[in-house]
């Protein structure tokens, strides 16, 4: 718990003298990407991690946010400040509807709905052309006007702050669902449902606000998506941005709150650093994912505690006469 | 009254092929517990073997299907083999990102080396029509259903009546006695993923013959054999046949009265409309629920 805060706080620290450091406007369009990933991931890892279900549809938040602030920025002329924050009440309505659903249902059949859930709505992004442009997408949202003040690396940095500000939002708040009663009660009902219920937990009841948790921050990284790209089309429910999500989640550690920001991270960076590969990029992500879920199934945060803890050691708890008492 | 004929002729039609693509799946599903989420990519590459070898290298249709089935079975053996071994025992969720992960890799390689051009495979059937009534369809049609329901009824004996499909049923009631009484069990494995993708290969390449075969179509694919075994309940032969006809129907209806933008969403309605209702399927046993 004080690990995970005070690794998150430094990276915080970190973040904010970023742009100080990184001049240029490359290296802050890859800032706003971490920022948008960890978001992403977060929510993500929310599900996974903490419910141990795995919505393969979760891209279905993601969209249902960018199409929400697009749709309020481009339609209504709404300013960023509030269709921001509309994109992920939207999408957490969204998230108790669709939950409501699938939290019934367990292991394969759980990944299969929210796919389901996720196609259902590309086809409905794609065919409701008088609402959603169809397959042209939605173009020309309004980019916040403290951005649109200065030059594009002015533009790159305001958009890295307000990033991290959602970012941070989204971290703190998770920090703080998951020390919760409510977090604690989700993790109970994760390792072992029986001995949950029988303590009185409801699993449906928990997983239902984390999943509207989930569901919200995902629709957060959809409505700061849509502006900083100013396009939102019906790609946004695709495949591709689940591809990135599962990797940076598995990367990092599912289960933690720093494993799927350092996975966020490191799979931004490698994305930028295998561009050169294009299309092999994404058969070497396959291959990671493979290899992640043979060799390091708890992650890179998984494998870093699990070091730390036997380093410590239970041994050197016990005292060398009472061992037996260990090994009995 | 002749437009509903002919859309139900078509939609049983694309019934029994859907029930075939979703054939390997609910195998390996049914017996091994193992979700195969490679599944539809093992579609698209048998698929993408046999327009290969019959389209540039000329060879006969039906040694080239030989060949798919070989190959497919071999790659479904190593899968198994090499990779799925390293997380047996560990429940369904490793199992489905190692399989999420490797249909990843299938379909970006397979991009890679064919691009997104949609291909067919050379048929030796005619595309003549055949006029039964009021009812219009193709020969290589109703050829393809012949072979389809052959197939399906070689794996139920497969499975029912020999030694090896006998051996597959004791090893995943119970793997140790299994192993007591002499059974082989990593080599039964390996076998059901085999035939499982023997079977997933062989509907790409017969269905590639009527339809495109393209290399991303694999995610739909999955997604849609997956509806017709949650309609069938999984594991199930009939459960199969009976999830393929139902949205087959469904889909031809549907494209055929309402509107066609949104025929590929009637399945994923079906589907939550039926794990609400009856989870364990059609044909599942009632302990089988999800």
């Amino acid at each position: 718990m004080a690990f995970e805060r005070n690794v998150l706080l430094t990276a915080l620290v970190l973040a904010l003298f970023a742009p100080l450091v990184l001049q240029g406007d490359y290296a802050m369009h890859i800032g706003v990407n971490i920022m948008f990933s960890v978001m992403l991931a977060t929510s993500l890892n929310l599900i996974v991690g903490y419910i141990g279900e795995f919505p393969l549809g979760h891209t279905a938040f993601f969209g249902i946010g960018a199409y929400t602030a697009a749709l309020l920025s481009v339609r209504a002329g709404l300013s960023f400040y509030i269709t921001v924050p509309a994109a992920a009440v939207v999408a957490a309505v969204s998230g108790v509807l669709i939950g409501a659903v699938t939290l019934r249902l367990r292991g394969p059949f759980f990944v299969i709905v929210t796919l389901c859930f996720a196609e259902v709505l590309r086809l409905v992004a794609n065919n409701w052309v008088d609402l959603t442009n169809g397959p042209m997408g939605l173009s020309g949202i309004a980019k916040p006007s403290l951005a649109m003040s200065g030059d594009i690396l002015w533009q790159k940095v305001t958009f890295f702050y307000i990033g991290l500000l959602l970012a941070g939002i989204s971290l703190f708040v998770s920090y703080r669902f998951v020390y919760s009663n409510v977090g604690r009660a989700a993790i109970a009902v994760r390792e072992n449902r029986f001995v949950a219920q029988s303590v009185g937990i409801w699993p449906f009841y928990f997983g239902l606000v984390t999943f509207a948790l989930a569901a919200g921050i995902g629709g957060l990284a959809g409505g700061f998506y849509a502006h900083y790209f100013s396009y939102v089309g019906p790609e946004v429910f695709g495949f591709s941005f689940m591809i990135s999500m599962i990797i940076m989640v598995l990367a990092g550690g599912k289960g933690t709150l720093v494993g799927p920001v350092v996975g966020a991270v490191i799979v931004v960076l490698l994305e930028e650093y295998l561009r050169d590969f294009k299309e092999l990029r994404f058969s070497i992500f396959g291959l990671i994912v493979v290899a992640i879920v043979i060799f390091l199934p708890r992650g890179l945060m998984g494998f870093i505690t699990r070091r730390h803890e036997t380093y410590k050691g239970p041994d050197k708890a016990i005292p060398a006469d009472k061992a037996e008492l260990r090994d009995a | 009254m002749d437009l509903f004929l002919q859309l139900s002729a078509n939609g049983l039609v694309l019934g029994m092929f859907y029930a075939l693509s979703a054939l390997g799946l609910t195998l390996v599903f049914g017996l091994m517990r193992v979700v195969n989420f490679a599944h539809g990519e093992l579609y698209v590459v048998g698929g993408l073997i046999g327009w290969a070898l019959t389209e540039t290298l000329g060879l006969n249709f039906f040694v080239t299907l030989a060949i798919v089935v070989v190959v497919l079975g071999i790659a479904g053996y190593l899968i198994d083999r090499l990779l799925i071994t390293w997380v047996r025992g560990q429940g369904e969720e490793p199992t489905i990102l190692l399989t999420i992960g490797l249909s990843i890799f299938i379909t970006n390689t397979a991009l890679l080396i064919v691009g997104t051009t949609p291909q067919t495979v050379l048929s030796p059937f005619k595309s003549k029509p055949l006029f039964l009534g009021p009812v219009v369809l193709t020969q290589s049609r109703l050829f393809l259903v012949a072979i389809c329901a052959a197939l399906i009824v070689g794996a139920y004996l497969l499975i029912q009546r020999t030694g090896l499909g006998r051996a597959m049923r004791a090893t995943f009631q119970d793997p140790m006695a299994a192993q007591l009484v002499g059974i082989r069990t990593a080599h039964i494995y390996g076998f059901t993923l085999a035939l499982g993708a023997a079977l997933a290969g062989a509907a790409g390449m017969l269905l590639g013959s009527i339809y495109v075969v393209q290399a991303t179509i694999g995610g739909v694919v999955s997604l849609k054999a997956f509806v017709v075994v949650i309609l069938g309940g999984m594991g199930s032969f009939p459960g199969a046949i009976v999830g393929g006809l139902i949205l087959g129907l469904a889909e031809a209806l549907w494209g055929g009265y309402v509107n066609t933008g949104y025929v590929d969403a009637i399945g994923f309605g079906l589907v939550i409309v039926m794990l609400l209702v009856r989870p364990y399927g059609l044909f599942g046993k009632r302990i089988e629920r999800a």
